[in-house]
């Protein structure tokens, strides 16, 4: 059944379609366009020039914000990776009992809306006496990336025949020697996967992050956010501009690393 | 019980779930398979075959029993450290290794020198007679050759016994029977004892030097294939096997009577109500045939025809004779018949 | 009563358990933990200066919900969180349905086309939900505000005469969301059509319906799985989103996450922050068990 055949042509079903791709990327490619605007405004164009983004990479505070979003990625990312890898080592295999409440726990921040993780995550360094700073946002990202992390993985895991770890055992390796010989070479592009994954998701995250953030701590979400409070300008543009593309290069990668492997 | 016996299984039982509650997969088995034996575990699905091989090679831990191989006791080993390798159903190859990477790997984690790995991973190759694929990868081969492939890399590491999980049921027809032969020449050639998982009975009889047939986690008979397809020791192996028809009758002093009348003479001794179990071929329609039926249905086969009789007041009573003339219409539906019964080709079972 | 494989079994599963652990370790401590916390932090007392007084407890933060207390300190019965919350929930309904129509159809074209342009148009869906949310929600700012393009749009069109003013009302904050979880109706349901068999429909056209009739019997009644998990994966978010009403709302359109804000920022209201947090939580707990008892799939109650 395809649309060239008249029969599964269900109406509406087009412009509805081209509707959602159109209504999904026009905010988006009007941003980045507007990005190269040579006048003033945020909106009205003026000729094309890239002076908008020389005054982003010049400006101190920007960059201190990007540095601020990439190390708390970066470590986040590793952490909860590693985390979410041994976790999905130890849930493979014959179920036991209290496995659904487990997986239910690791799955527990996709479940709660941002804004409550967001409040709770401030009452508890409230209540522990934690000043706030990048290590709080630290905490709690490394908090949400888990379960990120830990689908691919887990995924991967489900995917792999289970009858490989057995004839790894036959053929004489320990199961340490079949981890490394057999388990992890397999499951490296789901934990490759689910890192940029992670990745992503830190880089992007917002509400969680204003909450717990000290001064002086701000990330680049947080930094724009600011901005926009202040009043829509052009250099918000250029720096979202980078942000989406660079997040979109990101997903392109691990899509096409995706695709590879299989 | 001596130490020539490749594996000694005594008194195994395996369990699953809650002890007491759980489900006997294996109910107090024991077994002697020799050296050098091709032996085959026989069995409908859920008759404990495959639990039983996978004991033997360390991937569950019995309930209770043994399990020695040449006279050691292995049950508590894991099964890297037990000496026999297995063949796999899905044959388990490592997609992300090569061919020959997959067949070194045993050696690898046992630690053999390069030159020894290199030189056994080519004389697998040409024992199974796929010498050119050791550089490709192992999910970019056939079924077939997969399967020959499992076989090089278990052989490979020269296991005391080589276990075989159904690993023939995934090919087709063709390709089955030619491995089936393959198989059978590895095993004289090599010396080592293969035992064998197959619920197709044809193939057990194929290609084993003796048989365990079983039957809900207990074993119902052990013999050679002739043993086991001339004298089934009770109605549940005869059935299992090849095609056997089934008459009840009561055994008395002059022979043994149907429940229409009919007298067969046996050779039997027992007294009382018993099973008769006729193999098809053993039977032929004979103007002199001392049993009575009629014709319910006539079933071409190419090679033979098969008469479905009713038989005193049983249906399904069936005679294969051979086409030997052809294609030849004898008998036709509603015929009355006589079927030339043999006296050794009945056997007589007391349940 | 042990025998040697329970033994075996019981030191694999704790080998298991072990591994698991540090990942259970970090989200009991970091995410349930503070959760218990936020409840008790709602039963407490406002603190003068923001904060809360440890150890002196009072309900006036879940009183707040309802009433509010005049100068006399007499409880007198208000409306404002009430219809707070009423607003959350009829946008969210709102961006539920028109996320429906729109993604329904949407889906059913996906999944009928071949299998290289479904890729191509699956990774075009999923691209923007990688994308920062705050960077899409400033396009519409931009979009939206006077003189922003869908003004100039519409009037070069010549379909509207003056500008619309769309930025900061209740029909901007519908756009924002409705374009933040339009992927996430999409996907579920393009889930469940893909999985469906269509021989299905080629059997109903055979036996006398027309499109029509195909959809409405054999296509919708297929796909309800997926309609109702893309269902539940928009209503819940929407209604506790934050940024979409914060920046497309501005001070004016409130729902429940700039109202949980401002208890943290301006007005300096833990308990009563704690308390609209725990209420949205458990709103979004009842309404997940009642997802998974009634209709996920192998439950008892699932309907037919």
């Amino acid at each position: 059944m395809n649309t060239r055949n008249p029969l599964w042509r269900f109406a509406g079903m087009r412009p509805a379609a081209w509707f959602f791709f159109v209504f999904l990327y026009l905010p988006i490619v009007v941003l980045v366009v507007l990005s190269f605007n040579g006048g003033q405004s945020a909106t009205l164009w003026d000729g094309f020039s890239l002076k908008w983004y020389s005054v982003v990479a010049n400006d101190a505070e920007v960059v201190r914000a990007a540095k601020n979003s990439l190390i708390v990625a970066t470590l986040a990312t590793l952490i909860a990776t590693s985390l979410a890898t041994l976790a999905a080592l130890g849930m493979r295999g014959r179920a036991f009992r209290g496995q659904t409440l487990m997986s239910g726990v690791l799955g527990l921040p996709l479940l709660v809306p941002e804004i409550v993780t967001a409040v709770s995550t401030l009452m508890f360094f409230s209540f522990i006496g934690l000043k706030l700073s990048l290590f709080t946002i630290l905490i709690a990202h490394v908090v949400f990336c888990i379960p990120f992390a830990y689908l691919p993985i887990r995924a991967r895991l489900e995917g792999m025949n289970p009858y490989l770890l057995e004839a790894a055992a036959d053929l004489y390796a320990s199961p340490w020697k079949a981890f490394w010989k057999v388990t992890f070479p397999l499951l490296s592009p789901g934990i490759v996967s689910g890192a940029m994954l992670a990745f992503i998701i830190s880089m992007d995250d917002f509400v969680i992050t204003y909450f717990v953030a000290g001064a002086g701590a701000t990330t680049l979400p947080v930094y724009i956010f600011s901005s926009i409070r202040m009043g829509i300008s052009p250099k918000i543009n250029a720096i979202s501009s980078i942000i989406l593309v660079i997040s979109i290069a990101f997903v392109a990668l691990s899509y096409y690393v995706g695709q590879r492997k299989r | 019980m001596g130490n020539s016996s490749a594996i000694s299984i005594e008194q195994l039982s395996m369990e699953f779930g809650d002890p007491g509650q759980g489900v006997k997969a294996l109910d107090t088995v024991s077994l002697e398979i020799q050296s050098n034996e091709f032996f085959t575990l026989l069995g409908p699905s859920g008759c404990g075959k495959t639990t039983l091989l996978r004991l033997i090679a360390g991937f569950e831990q019995p309930s209770a029993g043994t399990i020695r191989l040449y006279g050691e006791a292995m049950q508590d080993l894991p099964p890297f450290r037990r000496p026999v390798n297995t063949v796999f159903q899905s044959y388990a190859l490592f997609p992300h290794m090569t061919v020959a990477q997959n067949i070194a790997f045993g050696l690898e984690m046992r630690g053999l020198s390069k030159e020894e790995i290199s030189e056994t991973v080519t004389r697998m190759l040409a024992l199974v007679k796929l010498p050119d694929v050791g550089a490709r990868r192992a999910d970019q081969l056939s079924g077939g050759q997969q399967q020959r492939i499992a076989l090089a890399r278990a052989l490979a590491n020269r296991p005391k016994v080589l276990l075989l999980d159904e690993s023939l049921s995934a090919l087709d027809q063709k390709l089955r029977k030619d491995m089936q032969i393959e198989l059978k020449r590895l095993q004289s050639e090599t010396g080592i004892t293969f035992i064998f998982v197959t619920h197709d009975q044809e193939e057990a009889l194929t290609m084993s030097d003796r048989i365990a047939v079983m039957s809900k986690g207990r074993i119902l008979q052990v013999g050679t294939p002739t043993e086991i397809y001339e004298a089934p020791a009770n109605r549940t192996v005869a059935d299992f096997i090849g095609e056997t028809n089934f008459l009840t009758a009561e055994a008395g002093d002059d022979g043994v009577k149907l429940s229409d009348g009919q007298v067969l003479s046996t050779l039997t001794e027992h007294r009382g109500p018993v099973t008769l179990a006729i193999r098809p071929e053993r039977v032929s329609l004979a103007a002199d045939g001392q049993l009575l039926g009629k014709v319910e249905n006539v079933v071409y086969v190419g090679t033979d025809t098969v008469y479905h009789l009713d038989v005193a007041g049983q249906g399904g009573f069936r005679v294969r004779q051979q086409n030997r003339d052809g294609a030849v219409g004898g008998y036709r539906v509603g015929d009355q018949v006589r079927v030339q019964v043999p006296t050794a080709a009945i056997k007589v079972l007391v349940e | 009563m042990s025998t040697p494989r329970l033994l075996a079994e019981r030191r694999q599963l704790g080998r298991r358990l072990l591994l698991s652990t540090p990942a259970m370790l970090t989200l009991l401590v970091f995410m349930l933990l503070p959760l218990g916390i936020m409840f008790v932090v709602s039963i407490l007392q406002s603190g003068e200066y923001g904060g809360v007084k440890w150890g002196e407890y009072s309900l006036e933060a879940y009183r707040n919900f309802f009433y509010e207390r005049d100068l006399d300190d007499v409880l007198v019965f208000n409306t404002d969180y009430l219809e707070i919350f009423q607003r959350s929930f009829w946008l969210s309904i709102l961006t539920t349905a028109g996320c429906l129509l729109i993604g329904f159809p949407t889906a059913l074209y996906l999944a009928l086309q071949s299998e290289r342009k479904r890729n191509l148009l699956l990774f075009l869906v999923t691209v923007p939900f990688w994308t920062n949310l705050l960077v899409r929600a400033y396009a519409w700012m931009l979009l939206l505000r006077n003189g922003g393009l869908v003004d100039e749009g519409l009037q070069g069109l010549g379909i509207t005469q003056h500008g619309l003013g769309l930025l900061y009302t209740d029909n901007a904050v519908i756009i924002g969301l409705l374009y933040t979880y339009l992927p996430f109706m999409v996907l579920p349901i393009y889930t469940s059509l893909e999985k469906m068999d269509w021989r299905l429909v080629e059997a109903a056209f055979d036996l006398g319906a027309n499109r029509f009739h195909a959809l409405k019997r054999i296509i919708v009644p297929l796909a309800m799985p997926g309609i109702v998990a893309g269902s539940i994966l928009v209503f819940i978010p929407s209604l506790g989103n934050y940024i979409i009403p914060e920046l497309l709302g501005g001070g004016k359109t409130l729902m429940i996450g700039n109202l949980i804000q401002l208890q943290f920022g301006s007005s300096h209201n833990w308990p009563l922050g704690a308390a609209l947090s725990f209420a949205l939580l458990s709103f979004v707990l009842l309404a997940m068990l009642v997802y998974s008892v009634r209709f996920k799939p192998g439950s008892a109650g699932g309907h037919p």
